[in-house]
């Protein structure tokens, strides 16, 4: 094992600074748990008692880790890299616990004067006064703030798209209306990941369920395009492929009429005006007659 | 009958089941439909169902060499029936798909049977 090598003493470390790095530091988390209190302890109920007192403990090995280091400026270095994956996975657990992003970062800031006050009562040494100490530790806190941040806009991302897709599921409700007759209401646009979703679905129930017949409804469409209605189309072929009856309902005549205008031939496809009528259709092709007790 | 990577089965007076395996080599069309067409008609077959369970991607190949045994069995009075194609392949064949297929499709024999 090799004996680390101090610094070199060059104008970017002062004294104190050179003094910090080899700084033998000694038991201060119990200094270092004063802003865990504050920010996550309390009517906040983030963390308990002992999981401030653990906090403090971690935080307090890996900057010992860091000021330890090589070189502790190295922006690069596993140790500054160990602290910021920390923070992150921090940021990460208190937004899952119901905290706010700006809760973590006064924390860090907080931090930062409690850590100088304790390595100054730790050491005797008035780093409080000396400006390339501020200024390292400001640049290495600055960096936490960083990745506590980073870590909320990737939660944050994570959240939408999660969002996003629950969404399109929810868009796309297929539903067994009787055995073997699938209903599929589209609403809104079909554009080529939707189409995705709604295929992959249907094909899958198709296959699960030995689906006679699947009966589409663009009652909620108010518009299309050329692209839309090719998506339509690939539906509606995927479906025939697998064995299955399609019927299309509820094309409003503004729908008819964009069909046409974009050269699109549903003479292969069974339709029906309204959803009622394609049901009908379905169960007559399974030879299932719906009659009036009356009658 | 059993060759050339496929299974022929009679499963009724005039319905047969082929069941490709994966070693069909659908580049011997020639052969191949020969085989089929001779057996289908020494054993007076109308209906053929091709099985696609295996099949799990369908390309534009083996699409042209469903639609060639399809129109190949019509001229012998014999429909083509595929079943069991998979959601993955119906998804990929109905992407690139440029012309209506020559075969009639079913989920199942049952399915077929009943609907028609």
């Amino acid at each position: 094992m090799t004996k680390k090598q101090p610094p070199p003493a060059t104008p970017k470390h002062s004294e104190k600074l050179t003094a910090l790095f080899n700084l033998t530091v000694g038991n201060i988390s119990a200094a270092l748990e004063a802003p865990g209190k504050h920010f996550f302890g309390g009517n906040s109920h983030l963390m308990d008692e002992d999981e401030i007192a653990d906090l403090s403990i971690e935080v307090m090995s890996l900057i010992t880790a860091l000021l330890k280091s090589a070189d502790p400026t190295d922006k690069d270095s596993s140790e500054l890299d160990a602290l910021t994956v920390f923070f992150s996975s921090l940021s990460q657990k208190m937004m899952m616990r119901g905290g706010h992003v700006e809760t973590v970062a006064r924390y860090t800031q907080a931090l930062q004067h409690a850590l100088i006050d304790a390595l100054e009562k730790d050491s005797n040494i008035t780093f409080s006064q000396s400006r390339s100490v501020l200024l390292y530790l400001t640049g290495v806190f600055n960096e936490l703030i960083m990745a506590v941040f980073h870590a909320y806009l990737e939660e944050k991302e994570r959240a939408l798209h999660a969002q996003d897709v629950q969404l399109r599921e929810n868009a796309t409700p297929i539903t067994e209306i009787w055995d073997g007759v699938l209903t599929l209401p589209i609403i809104g646009t079909l554009d080529s990941s939707r189409t995705m979703l709604v295929m992959e679905a249907l094909l899958s129930r198709i296959a699960k369920d030995h689906v006679h017949s699947v009966v589409m409804d663009l009652t909620g469409v108010k518009n299309i395009d050329s692209q839309v209605s090719h998506h339509l189309i690939q539906i509606v072929r995927a479906v025939q492929l697998m064995g299955s009856e399609a019927i299309i309902t509820g094309i409003q005549p503004e729908i008819a009429r964009a069909l046409v205008s974009l050269g699109i031939d549903l003479r292969d496809v069974t339709t029906r005006s309204t959803l009622s009528d394609g049901l009908k259709e379905a169960f007559q092709r399974m030879g299932i007659y719906v009659n009036s007790k009356k009658d | 009958m059993q060759s050339n990577g496929l299974r022929l089965t009679q499963i009724g007076s005039s319905d047969f089941l082929l069941e490709p395996s994966r070693s069909l080599d659908i580049q011997n069309q020639g052969a191949l439909l020969e085989l089929i067409i001779s057996k289908l008609q020494e054993l007076r077959g109308k209906r053929l169902y091709y099985d696609l369970s295996e099949q799990v991607l369908i390309d534009p190949v083996y699409y042209a060499w469903l639609n060639t045994l399809a129109v190949a069995l019509y001229t012998i009075n014999v429909t083509t029936v595929c079943i069991h194609m998979q959601p993955t392949a119906a998804y990929a064949l109905a992407q690139n798909m440029l012309v209506a297929p020559k075969f009639e499709t079913a989920i199942d024999i049952a399915a077929w049977r009943k609907s028609s």
